[in-house]
């Protein structure tokens, strides 16, 4: 039983209960600001009938040509409010969202290790797109490789990728350092 | 100058900049100082260089040399961009606003039409929020490049002018803005030249503000809207339908919306008012209509209900909704929906099993009666199944338990029991606790809470309940370590530190405080809404130089965010978002305004005051670089903002009892009395200061060139007005009898240290100081009798802070904790007073010795004026005082730490050997949970010791030369 509404500069005062939660990050102001500034129907907010924060997504829109998607950037559910189907219903919200500005595809990032979260895009439509490599340090040494963290990089088709050319996966993992040059180059 | 300049090769200087940016940005601000300067030998003309040593010199605290700096360059005015951006950085960091407004007003001047230097026109007059400015040159920047983006900032800017600017308290003006952005958004539209979303929110947002509520639907609706603005959210529809009044459409919209979307609280609650209204403004005043719509109502209901699949809990939700608006206005819910309690017993046996049911069935506990809840209450626990001999058998009938328990509690069952009756109660918690624990949550990952923990808050809340009716320690203690216990099963459970956090502070256990405020990893902006649970409770616990940490910390990310704070703006109007202009204004506000942020400068000046430990020369530096000026107020008292998070901190406390909104204006109100006491001593304190030691006027070149021109007033001038509001507000405050906060739940808010400050000697020790200052300035006759009072009242502090220890040893015979915080508080208080004073002393005493020695030559400004009167205290006479005073001073110090000495850390409750033997710890494990908080208690004591004695050691070093 949710309310869903924007996200606002005041909620920032009032979502601790969601905060406090060991997964998710507090991020700066301007972090928060800027997500506010420049894709404000991008951050929503789940409010249960006593008007507490039940959890909120927060997203944006970008990319150019068929690289134009919709991605989310943080998604995050209360522990008193768990196994209610809310992530689903945030989830659906930005796609709603990003259906209606025509984008191609959403993509999201998660740990390799957080199962509970790969599974739960799984049972919404998502598949493993391509695995990302992160480096500790700039260097792909053998201890740097050790200390490597694996992002699954998951994507779901818009109706407007009527091909699901969006969605066809990578056969090999790619470094962020190539990730971040694509994504220079798709601006 | 400027112009010779613009020959010159651009690329070539960007070159030579590099290495003062570069060491700039790293922080070198000494090496920035002399690239700079290197560049200057060779181009003396290169404006950039000198705004960058303008820079270096403003990061290096030389702030006369760094405004005259740039007043050369601001002269010249410049229009390259890299000497604007230097400049105007400059300036934002001294928060001279309006200077960067003239700095690109000349640069436009010479530069009509450019674009660039327009926009950042624009953006200065966005940060010192002259709308009619931005209008007129969001008009310019139209009319030089006619972009849309620039045409809205005009639109939004005369918006502006009739919502938020000066002339918007006149209604008819504000008709006239608002009509005024309507034809140029009209305009706009007609020409076809609408084209994002947020134009289009703009444009419904100036209707709504006119009450134009037909024509935004119309707009809304309509096929312009429909491409543009296809995300508007529905809310704007139900919105609009609502004030034209249009229920019928509002109910069959929520309908269709409702049979899409089944489990929308929002969609409900709209749904229902719909219904409602329709039922007000039928024609008909028989009961017949009524009864159609709330059939047809209920009956929609029932539908969702009997066709979902899946059950949601939103139906369920709306039928008990519907049942309460009924009973409200007294029509037959019974009748037509059925018995209130059976529903409830229903919605409990659908979810029960979900932690979110205790908080929606608790929405409606209001709207029964007392004995009908308590009676709930027991059918919900008879209903999960669980009696005093059985144990749930899966974690769902566990879940049901625990909310069971909670609405009891919510309901005010538990309240009424006995301690007896409790203790067992606690027992079967703890046992219910242990029994989840090792049923169903040993297998969780370490983010995960322990299924069983809320049996474990419930139970340290319950031991609260008999400590409190007791006044005894001992079970508050017990379920400490209870909580402690589950912390080590259930790490990421933040409950769990909440309240520890809370117990270790109601027991003046610093260390233990500091460990779970760490654990919980506060940060950002959780500083300011969470900092309540800590950071407040710092002043005068115990510790002084010991959290200072606490509120750097703090501090930081307030200064942080208030030198950010108008780039945030400027961020909406880069991106056009119009919908969240407004919000961010008002979050600048609430931000830069909030008690905390305040609260902790002050405490954080004292507290440095309080513990400076250098000579007197090095201690007169760091109080200047405090630059504290008494004569001027800076607190904006009335724009003062609570951002606390009160409701992070969970609670099942019984209803009736519990009025949070009340408890929080209460706390409020008496933290602004507390932060009134605190900024005006340090203001009289700094008054006394400033009165031997003038203000260097390095100070003034970074105020505002204005205050500077103050007519010269009598140098005493200052402290007889301090003085003065000092004991006008403590008299204020004694005639406002505030009630020390309740205390009658484990998460209520700690007593505020109002009547700490008002109960100790503060307001006579520093008004009697204020009196001791000014007559020694002057050498008044009275003098020597100002001094036996001051060495009485010092004596008393002493007294006082003796006595205390004492006390606190006497009390570990019977309870070590109970009134630990307390005896903290008071000594740390006396030990403040002390501190501060002999600071005074030793400025005092050095002046003295200083002026004695240069005799001859002057003597201070104010001696020549009492000349003339009889019975002048000679210096050399008054010295002798001031010696007499520091010697009696080291001695009631000396006391004071002999005191220290012999205090006892605190005895902890009872023989904890027995403590949980009925749980199936190991008792290895038992032994070392028990040992740590034990360890916590003692090493907290002794470091309180150890930096207390040293505060003293400092102090009498200081007053012994």
């Amino acid at each position: 039983m949710t309310t869903l509404r924007p996200f606002t500069c005041d909620d920032l005062f009032k979502f601790n209960n969601v905060n406090f939660d060991p997964l998710t990050e507090t991020y700066g102001l301007s972090f928060y600001t800027q997500y506010l500034a420049k894709w404000p129907e991008y951050f929503q907010l789940a409010e249960s009938p006593s008007e507490h924060i039940m959890g909120y997504i927060m997203g944006k829109v970008e990319g150019h040509m068929d690289n134009w998607h919709g991605h989310v950037t943080a998604l995050t559910v209360s522990p008193d409010y768990r196994r209610l189907g809310l992530a689903a219903l945030l989830m659906n919200f930005l796609e709603d969202i990003s259906e209606k500005k025509r984008a191609y595809f959403v993509d999201l990032f998660v740990r390799k290790s957080n199962k509970v979260a790969i599974n739960m895009y799984t049972n919404l439509g998502y598949i493993i797109y391509r695995t990302i490599l992160e480096y500790y340090s700039g260097d792909q040494d053998e201890d740097a490789y050790n200390l490597a963290t694996f992002l699954s990089d998951m994507r779901k088709a818009l109706s407007r990728d009527v091909n699901k050319k969006s969605v066809i996966p990578y056969t090999q993992p790619i470094t962020m350092r190539e990730l971040r040059h694509q994504l220079r180059h798709d601006g | 100058m400027a112009h010779q300049q613009q020959g010159m090769d651009s690329a070539l200087f960007e070159r030579r900049l590099r290495p003062v940016y570069d060491n700039l940005e790293v922080g070198n601000n000494r090496k920035a100082l002399q690239e700079s300067e290197k560049l200057l030998r060779k181009h003396p003309n290169l404006l950039c260089a000198r705004a960058l040593k303008g820079l270096s010199l403003l990061r290096l605290g030389r702030y006369e040399e760094s405004h005259s700096c740039l007043q050369v360059v601001a002269q010249e005015k410049p229009i390259d961009d890299s000497t604007l951006q230097v400049l105007s950085f400059c300036y934002r960091e001294m928060e001279q606003l309006d200077k960067i407004v003239e700095l690109y007003q000349h640069a436009v001047k010479q530069n009509p039409g450019n674009e660039e230097l327009l926009a950042h026109l624009f953006v200065s007059h966005v940060r010192v929020e002259d709308y009619k400015a931005q209008q007129a040159v969001a008009l310019q920047l139209y009319k030089a490049q006619p972009k849309n983006a620039y045409y809205f900032w005009s639109v939004i800017s005369v918006v502006f002018q009739g919502i938020r600017g000066p002339e918007s308290a006149i209604p008819e003006k504000r008709k006239l803005y608002l009509a005024l952005a309507q034809r140029m958004v009209d305009k706009h539209i007609k020409e076809g030249k609408m084209e994002t979303e947020q134009e289009a929110f703009l444009y419904l947002h100036i209707l709504k503000l006119q009450n134009k509520y037909k024509e935004a639907w119309e707009f809304l609706t309509g096929e312009l809207c429909a491409k543009l603005y296809p995300g508007a959210p529905v809310s704007m529809k139900f919105e609009l339908l609502k004030e034209l009044g249009n229920w019928k459409a509002l109910n069959e919209l929520l309908q269709q919306l409702l049979e899409a979307d089944r489990d929308r609280w929002d969609y409900y609650k709209e749904y229902l008012q719909s219904c409602f209204e329709l039922i007000k403004s039928s024609p008909t005043s028989e009961g017949g209509n009524q009864n159609d719509t709330l059939n047809s109502c209920h009956t929609f209901l029932l539908h969702i209900i009997e066709s979902s699949e899946r059950k949601t809990r939103g139906p369920y939700l709306a039928r008990l909704e519907l049942h309460k608006r009924m009973r409200a206005i007294q029509l037959p819910a019974q009748q037509l929906i059925g018995d209130f309690d059976e529903l409830i017993i229903e919605y409990f046996a659908l979810f029960g099993d979900k932690s979110c049911c205790t908080h929606d069935i608790a929405l409606f506990l209001p709207s029964i009666s007392m004995e009908q809840r308590q009676a709930l209450a027991n059918k919900l626990l008879v209903e999960s199944g669980i009696s005093s001999t059985s144990l749930p058998q899966t974690k769902e009938h566990m879940q049901k338990h625990i909310c069971a328990l909670q609405i009891s509690r919510m309901c005010g069952v538990h309240i009424e029991l006995s301690v007896d009756h409790l203790l067992a109660f606690y027992t079967a918690l703890k046992l219910h606790y242990e029994h989840g624990y090792s049923s169903f949550g040993t297998q969780l990952l370490s983010t995960e809470m322990g299924p069983s923990d809320p049996y474990a808050l419930l139970a340290a809340n319950v031991m609260y309940d008999i400590s409190i009716r007791e006044q005894k320690s001992d079970q508050l203690f017990e379920a400490l370590c209870l909580l402690q216990y589950v912390l080590r099963n259930s790490t990421s459970n933040f409950h769990v530190k909440l309240l520890s956090l809370k117990i270790y502070h109601m027991f003046g256990c610093m260390l233990g405080a500091q460990e779970m405020y760490d654990y919980l990893d506060i940060k950002q902006i959780q500083l300011d809404s969470m900092g309540y649970v800590h950071c407040n409770l710092l002043p005068l616990s115990g510790r002084f130089s010991g959290v200072r940490n606490c509120y750097d910390a703090t501090l930081k990310f307030f200064t942080n965010s208030y030198k950010e704070r108008l780039e945030y703006i400027a961020l909406t109007y880069r991106f056009c978002t119009f919908s969240k202009m407004e919000e961010f204004m008002n979050f600048k506000e609430r931000l830069t305004n909030s008690l905390l942020y305040v609260a902790c400068s002050v405490e954080a000046q004292i507290c440095d005051l309080v513990s400076c430990y250098g000579n007197v020369q090095q201690n007169l530096t760091a109080y200047v670089a405090m630059s504290i000026e008494p004569a001027d107020d800076r607190i904006a008292w009335n724009e003062l903002s609570d951002n606390r998070d009160l409701e992070a901190i969970i609670r099942w406390d019984p209803l009736h009892l519990v009025d949070a909104e009340a408890d929080r204006k209460e706390s409020y109100d008496q933290e602004i009395e507390v932060l009134q006491i605190r900024s005006l001593m340090l203001r009289l304190f700094a008054s006394f200061i400033d009165l031997y030691h003038a203000p260097p006027s390095a100070k003034l070149a970074m105020s505002n060139s204005k205050a500077i021109l103050d007519t010269p007033v009598e140098e005493t001038a200052t402290i007889e007005l301090l003085r003065e509001s000092w004991t006008g507000l403590h008299q204020r405050l004694r005639l406002m009898n505030y009630k020390p906060l309740s205390q009658q739940f484990l998460v209520n808010l700690l007593p505020t240290r109002l009547h700490l400050l008002l109960e100790l000697s503060y307001e006579r020790f520093f008004d009697d100081l204020a009196q001791f200052v000014l007559d020694l300035y002057s050498g008044a006759s009275q003098l020597a009798m100002q001094c036996k009072k001051i060495s009485e009242n010092v004596a008393a502090v002493m007294e006082i802070c003796v006595q205390t220890i004492t006390d606190s040893n006497e009390w570990n015979g019977k309870d070590g904790l109970w009134k630990r915080r307390t005896h903290q508080q008071k000594v740390s208080a006396c030990l403040e007073i002390l501190s501060l004073y002999a600071f005074l002393l030793s400025v005092l005493n050095d002046k003295l010795q200083a002026s004695a020695k240069t005799k001859t030559k002057k003597k201070p400004a104010g001696d020549n004026k009492s000349k003339d009167m009889p019975q002048i205290i000679s210096e050399k006479e008054r010295s002798q005082m001031l010696q007499e005073l520091m010697r009696q001073l080291k001695h009631k110090l000396e006391a004071c730490d002999a005191a220290l000495r012999i205090w006892k850390a605190p005895t902890l409750p009872r023989d904890l050997s027995s403590f949980m033997a009925d749980m199936s710890l190991k008792p290895e494990v038992e032994a070392t949970l028990i040992g740590d908080v034990s360890a916590t208690f003692k090493e907290s004591h002794e470091l309180m010791i150890t930096e207390l004695r040293n505060l003293l050691k400092d102090k009498i070093r200081i007053v012994g030369k």
